[in-house]
């Protein structure tokens, strides 16, 4: 008989224990909670944390994440509207903002992540396609900073543009939000993550690439033969005008010195009648005295002043 | 009691004696847990947040602290230690020498630029958390959502510039602000993350082209040497006939002086003669006549002396001197 008093006490301690469990539940900072009684939302949700209390056994608690979510787009094939085709990869981040309506409208996460990717897939592509390809790649019209030699070769200009990349991510997210605003959710932000060219426009821009590149390579190669061969010619022009003035200055003063030199010899030689007679006589000498030598044949006649006393004494 | 009252019955009369140890070895292990769920430590570079039945109730700093134990829970996170993510490759294995990977990246690091073209770019992104609260409670997955920023922020940057700037001149501008765009939207997402600096690692041309930019750099160096080339030239040239030229007008100094010296010399030499010669010029004259004959007389071959009789030798001689 105790011993199956001390049963029942232990069942009925065990019963409470369940009981008191069943109805306390915690709510994490990161989440909230809806209440269903069979299977129906009963009650405001629960959004602040802590310990909350509910009605044991009949209702049922379903916890839903408070915090922001991820949303992460399969990359698109899109064409813009000048008729690119570019992969367009965007992530979003949103809430569930009513856990009452998202609840129902929704059941779970996954149940939102396939709405939100209907709903965004659709925006992005029509936005897309609503825009040229700058305006998506784009944000601003900022002035781009030159970037010397080969900037100038390209052009560092970019083109201009009327809404852009910022503008076109907050018309998505707008559109996007309108159309989720009854599923109990906001989205945060949606952007662009990555954009990219398909492979046959990629090979595209390659070659275009390519083919600038070269473009400026072949011009600066043509660009060092010219201004090479520029300065091979200065350096002739430079060597004939040096060589020459040196030989013009250089004559001129042999010429002035000549002349200077004439009127000195004129000067002395050309005094009177005597003192040419004296020049011319001196000079025949000294040219005598310089053309003569060993293999000169003389004649001289016995009439002649040298040896006019060969013959004797007059 | 009811537990232990129950359990009493099954055990063999043998191993009684050790329940009872049994009871105070379940009581100290019990204690012993407590104590640990009691009890922690938080590290230098970290914080603990403590919630007490999911509710954020305290910020715990660094050294030992205790909580109630089941009813409260904590969290450690570190704010003190910088955090990095690469974007476009990996470190696969750090050290003096750290090795790399590009390997499944190419789609994180090729991007647009604001001239349609494309550009491989490598980044790093240093951050900290600087609010363990919203970290832990206002965005699931934080790091990865710090990750999509990142990508976004980046191409939206790279997108409004030019190639050239992407790969030259702009890297410094580009990373100061992606720092302040990327650290921008994290408030606005209230990630609770604060980005430390944004380091732009490799910047290239995408692989298919990087041949043709080489082959810009390589025509760049090809101008220089050429124009380098042919201003050697020039310079070996030109100073030497500077040279030259100065010689050749020196040269010509040279002469001058030297005629117009040696004319004073002769004029002077003869100016002299002159004034003792028209003294008396006759005697002069024949007296050097003379002189010169003696010195230029005794140098000669063949000296013939004829006279008027003596015509008629010419031819002879002649014959003899061809024989010679």
């Amino acid at each position: 008989m105790k011993y199956r008093k001390s049963l029942i006490q232990l069942l009925i301690l065990l019963v409470l224990i369940i009981v008191i469990l069943d109805s306390v539940f915690k709510v994490k900072e990161n989440e909230q909670v809806v209440i269903t009684q069979f299977g129906k939302p009963v009650g405001e949700a629960r959004t602040s944390p802590g310990l909350k209390l509910k009605v044991p056994f009949i209702q049922k608690t379903n916890f839903f994440e408070k915090r922001f979510m991820e949303w992460d787009g399969d990359p698109n094939q899109v064409p813009t509207k000048d008729k690119k085709f570019i992969f367009v990869d965007t992530y979003a981040r949103w809430q569930i903002t009513d856990p009452l309506q998202f609840f129902k409208r929704l059941t779970d996460e996954r149940g939102a992540l396939s709405r939100i990717a209907d709903i965004l897939d659709g925006e992005t592509r029509d936005h897309i396609a609503n825009h040229n390809l700058e305006e998506v790649v784009r944000s601003s019209n900022r002035v781009p900073t030159p970037s010397g030699s080969l900037g100038e070769e390209i052009g560092d200009t970019l083109s201009t543009i009327q809404k852009g990349r910022l503008e076109i991510e907050k018309l998505i997210l707008r559109s996007g939000n309108e159309k989720t605003s009854d599923l109990g959710i906001v989205i945060l932000d949606v952007r662009l993550k990555r954009l990219n060219y398909v492979e046959e426009v990629q090979t595209q821009v390659y070659e275009r690439m390519k083919s600038e590149r070269y473009r400026i390579a072949d011009k600066f190669r043509s660009e060092g033969a010219g201004e090479a061969s520029r300065i091979n010619g200065e350096k002739e022009r430079d060597l004939k005008t040096i060589q020459s003035e040196a030989y013009r200055r250089a004559e001129e003063i042999r010429g002035q010195a000549d002349a200077r030199a004439t009127s000195i010899y004129a000067g002395a030689y050309d005094q009177s009648a005597s003192s040419r007679n004296l020049y011319s006589f001196m000079k025949s000498m000294e040219t005598f005295e310089k053309t003569f030598d060993t293999t000169t044949t003389i004649i001289l006649s016995t009439r002649s002043e040298l040896y006019r006393y060969l013959m004797g004494p007059e | 009691m009811a537990f232990t009252q129950f359990n009493t019955q099954k055990i063999p009369p043998q191993w009684k004696k050790y329940t009872t140890y049994l009871n105070y070895f379940v009581v100290v292990i019990v204690l012993i847990i407590l104590l640990f769920m009691t009890f922690f430590q938080v590290r230098p570079e970290e914080v603990g947040v403590i919630t007490r039945f999911g509710r954020y109730v305290r910020k715990e700093e660094p050294g030992l602290h205790a909580k109630v134990p089941i009813l409260e829970r904590k969290y450690k996170v570190a704010v003190e230690r910088q955090q990095k993510e690469e974007f476009g490759f990996r470190t696969t294995a750090t050290g003096i020498q750290s090795e790399y990977t590009k390997t499944g990246t190419a789609d994180e690091s090729l991007m647009l630029t604001g001239d349609l073209n494309l550009a491989d770019v490598e980044w790093v992104v240093q951050y900290r958390i600087d609010d363990p609260y919203l970290f832990l409670f206002k965005v699931r997955e934080p790091v990865a959502t710090m990750r999509d920023i990142s990508e976004a922020c980046m191409r939206q940057i790279v997108g409004d510039r030019t190639v050239n700037e992407v790969l030259t001149v702009g890297r410094a501008e580009i990373s100061v602000s992606a720092q302040e765009e990327i650290q921008k939207i994290c408030t606005e997402y209230s990630l609770g993350i604060k980005i430390e600096q944004v380091v732009l690692q490799d910047v290239n041309p995408p692989d298919p082209v990087k041949d043709a930019f080489n082959a810009v750099n390589q025509a760049q160096q090809e101008k220089e040497t050429l124009i380098n080339q042919a201003r050697s030239e020039y310079n070996k040239v030109i100073p030497r006939a500077r040279g030259q030229a100065e010689e050749t007008i020196q040269m010509a100094e040279g002469y001058a002086t030297e005629r117009v010296n040696n004319a004073l010399g002769e004029a002077t030499r003869f100016n002299a003669l002159y004034r003792e010669y028209v003294k008396a010029p006759e005697v002069t004259k024949r007296r050097i006549y003379l002189e010169t004959m003696g010195t230029v007389l005794p140098k000669l071959g063949h000296k013939i002396i004829t006279d008027e009789a003596g015509n008629n030798i010419l031819p002879l001689l002649q014959m003899q001197l061809k024989d010679k």
